[in-house]
């Protein structure tokens, strides 16, 4: 009885003491550090990337870019924006930099008066070069240092070029356009025109696509009905070529037709891998990020005084879709 | 010593540093705990606090802008300064995730106060438009700030997530521990008790059972006690009280035994006074008988028969009175003749006894009834074989301090062995003895007498007669010596 009881209270002993050290070994090393407080010795270069398309893949690869060339020069850099083309907010992110006194803005230019007053008065009173990315502004309208980005004009040539030698030197295109067009969706459909002027046998009727998805769709079943020997759809507006293509497949079969976009939005590779665009304008996000990043540097080094106001161009090439063409 | 108080005090002692460890640990969690809290909650506080500033700042402008006072002037400074302490602070709260952020929040305050500096200009050049447009201007960052403030707060939420989560998890752990802590430390106390309890139930029990075994009688059995406290020492105790007692148990048996041998010799006395005293009575109707005899001889005319009779009487007398005293060598000396006289009447002419004796040696002292024996000897040895001329010479002599009696026969002698066997006691005394005291008893009692070995000497030879020479010390004055 007497050894029983010792027995029972010491076995207990062992299995709780075991469990109490487990626990007061877990307690007494379990991890109390706060997230490092010591800030890195100099001051670094800060810069923002500011985008209206933050959820579009073309952006992010512009950041994977720009953070590359970031980290090659020991600066830091943020990624700010609004996303669906939300104006208010990007140029509230713009002015908020801007009193942040960044060392560097590097935007996407927006062809408006208030952008232009942010980035010609407030900018030049701070003192903050800027940079504009993928879409520039009229370089007369703003102080921006330079442009890193594709030449749209070219890029609008380009696709014609690429039309013409689809689809022969004659027909009709339909170019669609939302109604306000931006500085760089101007161009392109500048450089198609210019282009054009070289085929006379091809007709070519702008249509005023709206800005939203039912404008869209409307805009397309009107040009359809106006011009029913219809060949080719050039959306300036990715976004809207989803939209497009969906409202011609409503009606009809989508392979007569030839569709071409510009890529600068989310929907484009998806729409090209499944041969439903048959070519668009691919431009180089990456380049374009890295680029931008690098000019700044040189600037605020002053490495090289002034920048090439006329702008950086990047590459930009023709992808045609896969299923080949009608 | 193991005492039992020294016991309790360990156990109570045990039980206190148990609990004064625990709580010692808990506190120092706690306040380690307390501690990181204050520190997240002064984070958060801080970055109010700029908010809080600017917003105040910007109400305290417009104040001064509709009414340009002394008063509203502090104010304004005031809430300035307040917040570039704030700012100062926030400084502080700078980690590798927030330093960009915290760098634009820092640099966005200073806009803000340089905007307000210009508003405060403007309204000083009495340009109240540019003061205005700088006041609304003002008013933006300050709401940028606020929400700047918030975004801070989301990333810092972001950034410590991770921290505030192991916080918790800690508490939880640290919950856990109490929880055993507390079962560990109740289980280690019950079998401190349990042990403890034993060490004083289990001696207790064995001195019971001891006391038992000693109240059933069985004190052979030694108490032991397996402990080392005062019930050691009780049990000590009285395994010394059980040792005592079966002492003196034993003590008892053996004098009873000695009682009880004491009591049988008493008997044995008694008896033997009872035959002793027979034995006096016999004797002396034997003595009155042989005066009467005597007279009766002597009255009848048988003059030589009546003086015969009186020497058997006297001799019987002597016998019987002076056994157990000393006599002179005189008296010694008269009793002997007179027993020579009796052996004479009894052997008439074939023994001729002649005696010398030096009147100095007749005064001291010796043993009674030493000399008679020895003549009797001679007589039986030395006479009663022979059919005639049987010589006895009897001699004393004082001899340069001792007394020399000689006994001497012509008898058929003894050789070496015998008279060694003799003088060793080894011959039993032959029938026909009269007093039936034997040589070896005579020699004992010399040598008891005078405390010495050498009393006795036998010269003897086969054929040629046997000589005793008796050699004693000059003793004058000997009370009793038996």
């Amino acid at each position: 009885m007497r050894r029983k009881v010792i027995f029972v209270l010491c076995s207990l002993c062992a299995v709780l003491g075991f469990f109490t050290v487990l626990s007061v070994n877990k307690v007494l090393h379990s991890e109390w550090e706060l997230p490092e407080t010591a800030v890195s010795g100099q001051e670094r270069f800060r810069i923002v990337v500011i985008s209206q398309e933050l959820d579009t893949p073309f952006w992010k690869l512009v950041d994977e870019g720009a953070s590359k060339q970031a980290e090659k020069e020991e600066i830091s850099l943020e990624l700010w924006g609004s996303y669906s083309k939300n104006q208010e907010d990007f140029l509230k992110q713009v002015e908020i930099a801007l009193h942040s006194k960044v060392d560097g803005i590097i935007v996407q230019g927006l062809d408006t008066e208030e952008f232009q007053q942010l980035t010609r008065i407030k900018a030049a009173s701070y003192g903050i070069p800027i940079i504009t990315v993928a879409n520039d502004v009229p370089v007369e309208k703003s102080l921006r240092k330079t442009y890193v980005g594709s030449d749209h004009q070219n890029a609008g040539k380009l696709l014609m070029e690429q039309l013409v030698s689809d689809m022969g030197e004659q027909g009709e295109v339909v170019l669609l356009g939302g109604t306000d067009l931006e500085y760089s969706q101007r161009l392109r459909l500048q450089g198609m025109e210019d282009s054009l002027k070289k085929y006379p046998e091809i007709t070519s009727f702008y249509v005023d696509s709206g800005s939203t998805v039912e404008e869209a769709a409307a805009a397309t079943r009107q040009a359809l009905n106006e011009h029913p020997n219809v060949d080719a759809f050039i959306a300036l507006n990715v976004r809207q070529a989803g939209t497009v293509m969906q409202e011609i497949s409503s009606r009809t079969e989508l392979e007569p037709y030839y569709i071409y976009s510009f890529d600068d939005g989310s929907d484009a590779s998806q729409l090209l891998a499944e041969g439903k665009l048959d070519g668009i304008v691919e431009q180089s996000p990456e380049q374009m990020g890295e680029m931008s990043v690098a000019l700044m540097m040189q600037w605020l080094r002053n490495e090289v005084v002034p920048l090439d106001s006329a702008g950086y161009i990047t590459d930009i090439r023709i992808v045609e879709g896969k299923d080949g063409l009608p | 010593m193991n005492t039992i108080q020294k016991k309790i005090w360990m156990l109570a002692g045990v039980v206190i540093v148990m609990m004064f460890a625990i709580w010692l640990m808990l506190t120092f969690y706690n306040q380690k705990m307390q501690d990181q809290y204050n520190d997240i909650l002064q984070r958060y506080l801080q970055m109010h606090e700029v908010s809080d500033a600017s917003q105040q700042t910007v109400t305290n402008l417009n104040g001064y802008l509709t009414e340009p006072t002394e008063r509203t002037a502090n104010r304004l400074e005031r809430s300035q300064d307040r917040l570039l302490d704030a700012q100062a602070a926030m400084l502080g709260l700078r980690n590798g995730e927030n330093e960009f952020t915290l760098t634009n929040y820092s640099n966005m305050i200073e806009s803000f106060n340089e905007t307000v500096e210009r508003s405060v200009a403007f309204s000083g050049q009495a340009d109240n438009e540019a003061a205005l447009t700088e006041f609304t201007e003002a008013n933006r960052i300050s709401i940028y700030i606020s929400e700047m403030t918030l975004s801070i707060f989301n990333s810092e939420l972001k950034t410590y997530e991770r921290f505030y989560r192991d916080i918790i998890r800690q508490s939880e752990d640290l919950d856990t521990m109490g929880i055993l802590l507390l079962s560990l430390t109740s289980i280690l106390l019950l079998l401190f008790t349990y042990l403890f309890s034993l060490s004083i139930t289990k001696p207790v029990h064995q001195l019971t059972k001891a006391a038992n075994e000693l109240a059933k009688g069985r004190f052979d059995q030694p108490i032991r006690v397996d402990s080392n406290d005062e019930i050691s020492f009780l049990a000590k105790t009285f395994d010394h009280m059980r040792v005592n007692i079966n002492k003196l148990i034993l003590e008892i048996q053996q004098k009873a035994q000695v009682e009880s041998e004491l009591q049988e010799s008493k008997l044995l006395l008694q008896q033997s006074q009872m035959r002793h005293l027979q034995s006096q009575i016999n004797p002396h109707f034997l003595f009155n008988t042989l005066n009467t005899l005597s007279k009766k001889a002597y009255l009848d005319g048988a003059e030589e028969t009546s003086d015969l009779l009186v020497s058997v009487a006297g001799l019987l007398r002597y016998n019987l009175k002076r056994m157990d005293h000393t006599v002179t060598v005189q008296e010694e000396a008269y009793v002997l003749k007179q027993y020579m006289e009796i052996q004479k009447a009894r052997f008439s002419d074939r023994l001729n006894f002649h005696i010398e004796l030096d009147e100095s040696a007749l005064l001291y002292q010796m043993p009674s009834l030493t000399l008679q024996p020895l003549i009797e000897n001679a007589v039986i040895h030395g006479i009663e074989p022979k059919e005639e001329d049987g010589r006895i010479w009897f001699r004393i002599k004082d001899v340069e301090g001792n007394v020399f009696i000689e006994i001497e026969d012509n008898g058929k002698g003894m050789d070496e062995t015998r008279k060694k066997a003799l003088l060793e006691g080894g011959i039993n005394p032959q029938e026909g003895h009269s007093t039936g005291i034997g040589f070896a008893n005579v020699v004992k009692r010399l040598q008891l007498f005078y405390g010495r070995e050498d009393v006795v000497t036998i010269e003897s030879a086969p054929g040629k007669g046997t000589k005793i020479i008796l050699k004693l010390p000059k003793v004058m004055e000997v009370e009793n010596y038996v």
